[in-house]
C-alpha cells in the first residue's frame, strides 16, 4: 500500500505549488489512475513516490514505512518505473536494458539472462528475435514493451507508469492497454498509472484520482467519478468527451 | 622533361638514403613522445572532465585553467616547463620537459570534450537511470560515460594530432623527434631538411588520427540488422582495427629502442648556430673514429644555459663553449682580458663546481673583430687597431645595435683607442658584411670566425691593446666520462690548437656560403689534418 499524506511540492520556494496538499491511498493490488491535463502535477506526484523528487511538505509511506527514511536507491529498485519518454539506454541491447535492475541487484549473469528472456516473452517480444537488438532498431510500441519489461525485471510489488502510451498511435495504444490489463491479471501488481486521456483512464483504472492545478479534485471508482462528480471541474471533464462521442455516433 | 625528373629523383634519393636510419630513429622518438603524453593526458583529462561535469563550482576554473594552458605559445611553454623542472632538481633536458608540455596541451581537448560529451547525454536517459535505481557512480559508468564516449574519443583524436604537431618543437630542448630535422634545417637554411621533418610529421599525424578512429570503430557495438556481407567484412577488419594503435605504439618502441640502445653511447650537444654545428660534428666524428663509441647528436639546443644545465646534469657528455661566455653568462663574473687567465679561471671553477673539465682550446678566438676591406687595409697600411686612430675621423662605421650599446663594444672601444668615426650606423648583423664589401661603410664589428670575412676578402685588425674580452673555444666534457673513457680525452686533445681563426672562418663559410652539410665539412677537415685512423 502507498499512502500519500497531505503532500505538497513547490519548485520555487513556495510561490507556486505543482502538487498541493494531496492525500490519497493506493490499495494493495489495485490500479490507480492519476488523471489530469498537462501541468496538473500528476507526473510530479509520481516522481515523489520513488523519491526522484522530495516533497516540500507532507509524507509518503510505502508498505507502512515513511520513504523519507529509506535509501532512495534501494527504494527505486523495489518500485518499477515506466517513463514517459521511454528512457531506454540507447547503447545497450534490449536484453541488457531489461536485465539492468537485476544487474544492479547483483544477480548472476545466467539468472539475469533467463529473467530477461522470460520478461520479453511476457511483454510480447519474441526473445530470439529481439534480445540482441538495440532500442533504435525497434518501433515506438516495441520500445515501450521493453520499457515495461525493464520495470518488471526485479519483480517489484509496485509499478509506476508515467503516460507510457502517450506517444503511440491509437491502434498500438489500444493493443498495449489490453495487454496491460492482461498482465495485471497475471502478475497482481499495484500500479499507479498517469494519463491525460480519459478513455485510457476509464479502460485501465480501477479507481481514478482527478488532479487539477496541483490539487486532488476527487478520487473514487469510475462509477463514483462519472456518476457523482464532486466538483464542476470533474463534471465538465467527463461531459465533454461524452458530447464528442455523441456527435461521433451521429456521424456514423 | 623526363631526364630532368630522373635527375631530380636521383638527387632526392642521394639526400634521403643516408638519412633513413636517423629518420627511423626520430620517427620512433616522435611516437614515444606523443604516445606517452597523450596516454597520460587521457588518464588525467577524462577524470578532470568528469569532475567538471559533476561538480558545478569547479567547472569554470577547470575549463578556464586548461584553456589558458592552451594559449601559452609552444616554445614559451617548453621553456617554462624546463625552468620549473630544473628548479626543482629534476633532470629536465629532453623527454621529461617535452612530455609534460605535450600533456598540458593535450588536456584542453580531452577535458572539454569529456565535459561536452557528458552534458550532451539526454536528460530523459539520465532520469531513467536514476529512476530504476542506479546510484551516482553506476549512472556515470554504465550510462553517461558510454554515451559520451564518441565525443570523448573525438577529443583524444584532436589531442593526439595536435600533439604530433607540437612535438616537432621538442627538439628545441633536446627531446629528439622529427623536429630535429626541422631545427637543423632552420639553422642551416636547408629547406630539404625542414621538409624531411615536416612531411613525415604530417603523415604521422594522419596515421595517428586514423589509428584512433580505427580503434573506435573496432570497439563499437555491432547492430544485429547488418547483412551477411557486412558482417563478414566486420569480422575481418575488427581485429585489425583493434590492433592498429597497439601496432603503432609497438612500431614506435621498436624503432626507438632498436637504435637508441645500440652500442656505447656518448652524447654531444651544440648551440644553434653554424660554428657550433661544425665543432659538434668534428668532435663527434673524431670520437666515433678513435674511441669506438656511438655518438648521440643532440644538436641545436636553444642557447648557452640549456647546454650548460644539460652537461652539469649529465644528460649530455660534451659540448663546445667559449671562455668569455662561460665567465660572464655562467659564472657571472666580469670579463678578463688576458686569454690565459680567463681560461684558467673557468677551468678551475667548472672543475670544482660542476665536475666539468675544460680540455685544451681549439685555437681560435671568436670575439668581436674590427674589420675593414683588405684592399683598403693594404692601401692605407692597416694591420692593427691602433693604426686606425689617425684616420678614424674620415671613416664610416657600421655596427650592430648591440655593439653600439655594450660596454665591451663601441663605448669602451672609443675610450681604449680614442677612436672617433665620422659616422656610425646601426646595421643588422646579416647586412653588415654586405655593406662593408659594397663600400657603404668602411669599418664593421665582425665576429672573428665568421665565414664571410674570408668570402668577402675582408681584413680583421689586431686588437693590440687587448680591449675585446677573449672568447676562446674549447671542448667541455663531464669528468666522469673522462675517467671512465680516457680514450675520449686522447681523441679530443688531438684538436688542441688545430683550428685557428682563419681555419674556422673557412669551415663556417663552407656551410654558410656554399650550403654544404656540417658533417661533410667536418669530415673533410679531419681527413686533411690526418686525424682519422
Amino acid at each position: 500500500m502507498i499512502s500519500v499524506n497531505r503532500v505538497s511540492k513547490s519548485f520555487d520556494g513556495g510561490n507556486t505549488y505543482a502538487v498541493r496538499e494531496v492525500a490519497l491511498e493506493v490499495r494493495e493490488g489495485e490500479t490507480l489512475v492519476l488523471l489530469g491535463s498537462s501541468g496538473c502535477g500528476k507526473t510530479t506526484l509520481l516522481k515523489l513516490i520513488n523519491r526522484l523528487l522530495e516533497p516540500t511538505d507532507g509524507a509518503i509511506e510505502v508498505d507502512g514505512q515513511d520513504i523519507a527514511s529509506q535509501d532512495p536507491i534501494s527504494l527505486r529498485r523495489r518500485i518499477g518505473y515506466v517513463f514517459q519518454g521511454i528512457g531506454l539506454f540507447p547503447h545497450m541491447t534490449v536484453e541488457e536494458n531489461v536485465a539492468m535492475v537485476p544487474r544492479l541487484l547483483g544477480w548472476s549473469r545466467g539468472k539475469r539472462r533467463r529473467r530477461a528472456r522470460k520478461l520479453l516473452d511476457t511483454v510480447g517480444l519474441e526473445p530470439d528475435t529481439y534480445a540482441d537488438r538495440f532500442p533504435e532498431e525497434l518501433s515506438g510500441g516495441q520500445q515501450q514493451r521493453v520499457g515495461v519489461g525493464r520495470a518488471l525485471a526485479a519483480d517489484p510489488a509496485y509499478l509506476l507508469m508515467d503516460e507510457p502510451f502517450g506517444a503511440l498511435d491509437a491502434l498500438t495504444r489500444d493493443t498495449l492497454q489490453q495487454e496491460l490489463l492482461d498482465l495485471r491479471r497475471r502478475l497482481n501488481k499495484t500500479i499507479v498509472f498517469v494519463t491525460h486521456d480519459i478513455f485510457e483512464a476509464l479502460t485501465l483504472g480501477e479507481r481514478i484520482a482527478v488532479l487539477h492545478n496541483g490539487r486532488l479534485e476527487q478520487v473514487g471508482t469510475k462509477e463514483e467519478i462519472v456518476g457523482r462528480p464532486a466538483t464542476d471541474f470533474v463534471r465538465e471533464l467527463f461531459e465533454k468527451p461524452a458530447r464528442q462521442l455523441a456527435e461521433y455516433g451521429d456521424l456514423l | 622533361m623526363l631526364a630532368q625528373a630522373a635527375s631530380w629523383f636521383e638527387g632526392f634519393m642521394a639526400f634521403l638514403t643516408p638519412r633513413l636510419p636517423e629518420l627511423w630513429l626520430r620517427t620512433g622518438e616522435h611516437l614515444m613522445l606523443t604516445g606517452i603524453a597523450t596516454g597520460v593526458a587521457i588518464l588525467v583529462g577524462i577524470p578532470l572532465g568528469i569532475l567538471a561535469a559533476r561538480v558545478r563550482p569547479l567547472r569554470g576554473g577547470l575549463t578556464g585553467g586548461v584553456g589558458i594552458l592552451q594559449t601559452i605559445p609552444s616554445l614559451a611553454m617548453l621553456m617554462l616547463v624546463y625552468v620549473i623542472l630544473d628548479g626543482v632538481g629534476v633532470p629536465a633536458l629532453g623527454a621529461p620537459t617535452a612530455i609534460i608540455a605535450l600533456i598540458l596541451y593535450a588536456l584542453l581537448p580531452i577535458v572539454r570534450n569529456t565535459l561536452t560529451g557528458l552534458q550532451g547525454v539526454s536528460p530523459a536517459v539520465v532520469e531513467a537511470a536514476s529512476g530504476i535505481g542506479m546510484n551516482s557512480s553506476q549512472r556515470l559508468w554504465l550510462v553517461e560515460v558510454p554515451l559520451a564516449m564518441p565525443v570523448i574519443v573525438a577529443g583524444v583524436r584532436t589531442a593526439a594530432v595536435v600533439g604530433v604537431g607540437i612535438a616537432t618543437l621538442s627538439a628545441f630542448i633536446g627531446a629528439g623527434g622529427l623536429g630535429q630535422f626541422i631545427n637543423r634545417g632552420l639553422a642551416l637554411y636547408n629547406w630539404r631538411l625542414i621538409l624531411l621533418g615536416a612531411i613525415p610529421a604530417a603523415i604521422l599525424a594522419l596515421i595517428v588520427d586514423g589509428a584512433i578512429a580505427a580503434l573506435q570503430w573496432g570497439l563499437r557495438r555491432k547492430r544485429s540488422g547488418a547483412t551477411a556481407a557486412a558482417a563478414a567484412l566486420d569480422r575481418f577488419f575488427r581485429p585489425l582495427a583493434l590492433a592498429a594503435p597497439v601496432l603503432l605504439v609497438a612500431a614506435g618502441c621498436f624503432s626507438y629502442f632498436s637504435t637508441a640502445l645500440y652500442g656505447r653511447r656518448v652524447t654531444i650537444a651544440t648551440k644553434n648556430f653554424t660554428e657550433q654545428l661544425v665543432l659538434g660534428e668534428i668532435m663527434a666524428q673524431l670520437i666515433e673514429n678513435r674511441a669506438d663509441a656511438t655518438v648521440d647528436r643532440r644538436f641545436n639546443l636553444g642557447g648557452t644555459p640549456i647546454c650548460h644545465e644539460a652537461l652539469a646534469n649529465g644528460e649530455v657528455d660534451i659540448y663546445a663553449e667559449y671562455t668569455g661566455t662561460a665567465l660572464t653568462a655562467i659564472l657571472k663574473q666580469p670579463v678578463l682580458s688576458d686569454p690565459d687567465e680567463a681560461y684558467d679561471v673557468v677551468k678551475e671553477a667548472y672543475s670544482e663546481r660542476f665536475g666539468i673539465e675544460w680540455l685544451p682550446p681549439f685555437g681560435f678566438n671568436n670575439t668581436y673583430a674590427i674589420t675593414v676591406r683588405r684592399s683598403m687595409a693594404e692601401e692605407r697600411g692597416l694591420e692593427k687597431l691602433s693604426d686606425l686612430i689617425a684616420i678614424s675621423g674620415q671613416l664610416r662605421a657600421g655596427f650592430t645595435a648591440e655593439f653600439s650599446e655594450r660596454p665591451d663594444g663601441y663605448p669602451g672601444l672609443k675610450e681604449a683607442y680614442g677612436l672617433r668615426f665620422k659616422d656610425v650606423r646601426d646595421l643588422d648583423p646579416s647586412l653588415m658584411y654586405q655593406s662593408v664589401k659594397n663600400e657603404d661603410v668602411d669599418v664593421i664589428c665582425a665576429f672573428a670566425t665568421d665565414g664571410r670575412i674570408a668570402a668577402y676578402d675582408l681584413k680583421p685588425l689586431d686588437d693590440d691593446r687587448n680591449f675585446f674580452p677573449p672568447y676562446h673555444a674549447a671542448p667541455l666534457v663531464r669528468r666522469e666520462l673522462l675517467l671512465a673513457r680516457p680514450e675520449i680525452r686522447e681523441a679530443l686533445e688531438l684538436l688542441a690548437g688545430r683550428l685557428d681563426a682563419a681555419t674556422m672562418q673557412r669551415l663556417n663559410y663552407e656551410v654558410d656560403g656554399k650550403t654544404r652539410s656540417p658533417a661533410e665539412v667536418a669530415r673533410e677537415f679531419l681527413e686533411r689534418e690526418g686525424l682519422l685512423e
